[in-house]
């Protein structure tokens, strides 16, 4: 296949400063050299390969948007840009980074004590140590409101009994950032690797995001020291303002795997030659490559503004949600049509479509569902809630 | 502690398209990147700070534009970047010359740079400098050991000769079995705060200069052949003809 140079119908390059376009580029290279080359066959033994993860604490991008510890302290638009290119490797890989980064170390970042910030976050943006985050039971996923899993406190420790699913990076973490209820109010936790009354099995037959780890998280009367929890915050706020930076790069992120369907429907259009021509020059498939080419744009232009606003902290959830929710859907339904303009040959893993496309299944249902962000919005609008029927 | 100084050429990114219109080619829409094998003259050039310690200095030539070259190589781990200021074309005599001239004002001991450019594929720049500066010079250097001065390893006839360098020296390198180092994001936001020391030498005149461009020939027809039958014509074929078995 022809080079990658990236999709940039807009020029949005030209709203981007030196460093950013040095980031990005930087995590191209990267993902050209040390991933597409290895990622067919990750996901065909259902790994996540180490060498990832010492190659993204390297480059220092591990929790790019956080300030001090040890941390890169980008700003938003270069984190997007650095998980619009993991993914455009794959969502695994961005999902990695994206759990560490967003959901495991910002946590530890904003509620945690002093001491507790020191103790992490250098290790984890280095890479040394792996985090994970668990806040979806068996039984609450859009609902994590309801979930069962709590802490008692024992006077000279906590308690903690319940069980996550679908936590990634699960089994191979150091460092799990649990939500657990504390005499009924959603509390986060450290839970380390090792302690005691902890495991975390991880999940297996997934067929989407198969180069992710995927676990449960089981506490037995696992009995966590005082100094673990997080004092910072209390309530679904917790959880959600780590969601809120990790969707924001989802938003970017889906771009990347949009981008990389993109990139294969054209360059394969037009070298496949059918009733004479390449199918390139058939009316259907170019209002199909131009319907892409469109809703990559248009879905730049909303991660970018977003990062913009982001950076200089004018922005708020429903804004997020939008992103999230558009251009996730918008990157599911080129990789669909992707997979259509490759004919068999998409099916294949020797193109990175199909591949693309049942990750992003994945992707459009963690962190918040399509639907629930559709319902975020519409309460927006409304001022009606309308998740649940007791209004 | 040596002052180590590498040369480093902003080119064509050698997987973009080029055009020629009129009778020049046209860059303006086409990429940047540090020439190839100025890449292994960087890493090497590191290496010789990291065993016998010093600063390396990135240097090129050119207008504000290749200030870019020099600050990739800022982030990959360089200490100073200077540019000689120049947006006019220069022969290659007149660039040495400009090089060699730089190379003495800032002292420096040994010289790294790439075996070629990836543009124009002239391997002259490392030679030039050094018989300008009465230096010794290898060039298509794979490898160097830095104990007392260089002891470089070269293809030579038949295998590879390990080549004793006193000090100064111009060493080109070429690609051996090198795994160059990437910048990280460190490394870039230092490359962000760097100034770029910009220089103006008085260029010599140039005494070639390019008439025109053009595109190579386009390659010809590729032929297939089928079935077994064919098989000792094929082998007669890469044999006499394409001189590959
Ligand atoms: C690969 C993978 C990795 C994951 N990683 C993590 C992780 O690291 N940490 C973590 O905590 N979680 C993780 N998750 C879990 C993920 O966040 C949940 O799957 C998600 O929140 C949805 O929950 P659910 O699967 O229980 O679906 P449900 O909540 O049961 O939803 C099922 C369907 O019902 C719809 N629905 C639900 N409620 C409503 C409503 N009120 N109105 C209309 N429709 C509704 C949903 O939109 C969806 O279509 C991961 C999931 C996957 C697949």
């Amino acid at each position: 296949m022809e080079p990658y140079e990236g999709v940039d119908f807009y020029d949005i390059e030209s709203l981007l400063t030196e460093e950013e376009i040095m980031i990005r580029d930087m995590v191209r290279d990267w993902v050209d050299e040390e991933v597409l080359p290895k990622i067919e066959h990750a996901c065909a033994e259902g790994v996540f390969l180490d060498e990832w993860r010492v190659a993204l604490g390297e480059m220092g991008v591990l929790g790019a948007p956080l300030k001090g510890y040890g941390c890169p302290g980008l700003s938003y638009v270069a984190y997007g840009l650095i998980c619009q290119e993991l993914e455009r490797g794959d969502s695994g890989l961005r999902s990695f980074a994206s759990v560490q980064g967003s959901l495991a170390m910002y946590p530890i970042w904003d509620f945690g004590t002093e001491e507790q910030k020191n103790h992490y976050l250098p290790k984890m943006t280095s890479g040394e140590w792996i985090g994970c985050f668990g806040l979806t039971e068996p039984d609450y996923g859009s609902n994590p409101g309801d979930m069962i899993t709590k802490a008692e406190d024992m006077g000279d420790h906590y308690l903690l009994n319940g069980a996550k699913m679908w936590i990634t990076n699960g089994t191979i973490a150091d460092v799990a950032v649990v939500w657990a209820k504390l005499d009924g109010v959603i509390r986060g936790f450290i839970v380390e690797k090792g302690d005691e009354g902890f495991s975390a099995p991880e999940m297996k037959g997934k067929h989407s995001l198969k180069a992710s780890v995927t676990s449960e998280l089981v506490f037995q009367d696992c009995k966590i020291p005082k100094d673990r929890m997080l004092p910072g915050v209390k309530g679904l706020r917790g959880p959600f303002s780590c969601l809120n930076n990790a969707r924001f790069g989802i938003s970017w992120g889906a771009l990347g795997a949009a981008m990389a369907c993109f990139h294969s429907a054209k360059t394969y259009s037009l070298s496949r030659i059918q009733f004479d021509h390449p199918i390139a020059s058939y009316q259907l498939v170019q209002n199909k490559l131009a319907w892409m080419l469109r809703e990559i744009t248009k879905g730049q232009l909303l991660a970018y503004h977003l990062g913009r606003k982001k950076d200089d902290g004018t922005w708020f959830n429903e804004q997020i949600s939008l992103a999230k929710m558009n251009n996730v859907d918008i990157a599911l339904e080129i990789a669909r049509v992707a997979r259509d303009i490759h004919g068999a040959n998409g099916v294949l893993d020797e193109y990175p479509v199909m591949r693309h496309m049942a990750n992003l299944e994945s992707v459009k249902t963690y962190e918040g569902t399509h639907d629930i962000h559709n319902l975020i919005i519409g309460r927006y609008i409304t001022g009606i809630q309308a998740f649940t029927r007791t209004v | 502690m040596s002052n180590i100084v590498v040369l480093v050429k902003q080119v064509p990114d050698t997987n973009a398209k080029i055009v020629v219109s009129g009778d020049r080619v046209d860059l303006s829409a086409v990429k940047k990147v540090m020439s190839p094998y100025d890449e292994f003259a960087v890493e090497t050039a590191l290496k010789h700070r990291e065993a016998n310690g010093g600063e390396v200095t990135a240097l090129t030539l050119g207008g504000a534009g290749a200030d870019k070259v020099l600050k990739d190589a800022k982030a990959i781990g360089v200490d100073h970047i200077v540019r000689i200021d120049t947006e006019d074309e220069h022969d290659s005599n007149a660039l040495q010359s400009a090089l060699a001239t730089v190379l003495t004002e800032i002292g420096a001991e040994v010289v790294y740079c790439g075996k070629s450019a990836a543009d124009t594929g002239a391997g002259s720049t490392g030679p030039g400098i050094a018989e300008r500066l009465g230096w010794a010079s290898v060039s298509n250097v794979i490898s160097v050991a830095f104990e007392s001065g260089l002891t470089v390893i070269a293809p030579s006839e038949g295998g590879n000769a390990r080549i004793s360098v006193p000090l100064p020296a111009v060493i080109s390198c070429d690609k051996g079995d090198m795994k160059v180092r990437k910048p990280n994001v460190k490394g870039i936001m230092q490359a962000k705060k760097a100034k770029v020391e910009v220089k103006t030498v008085a260029m010599q005149g140039s005494t070639v200069s390019v008439v025109a461009h053009s595109m190579p020939p386009a390659k010809p027809a590729g032929k297939s052949y089928e079935g077994g039958a064919a098989a000792a014509e094929v082998a007669r074929l890469l044999r006499d003809e394409a001189n590959v078995i």
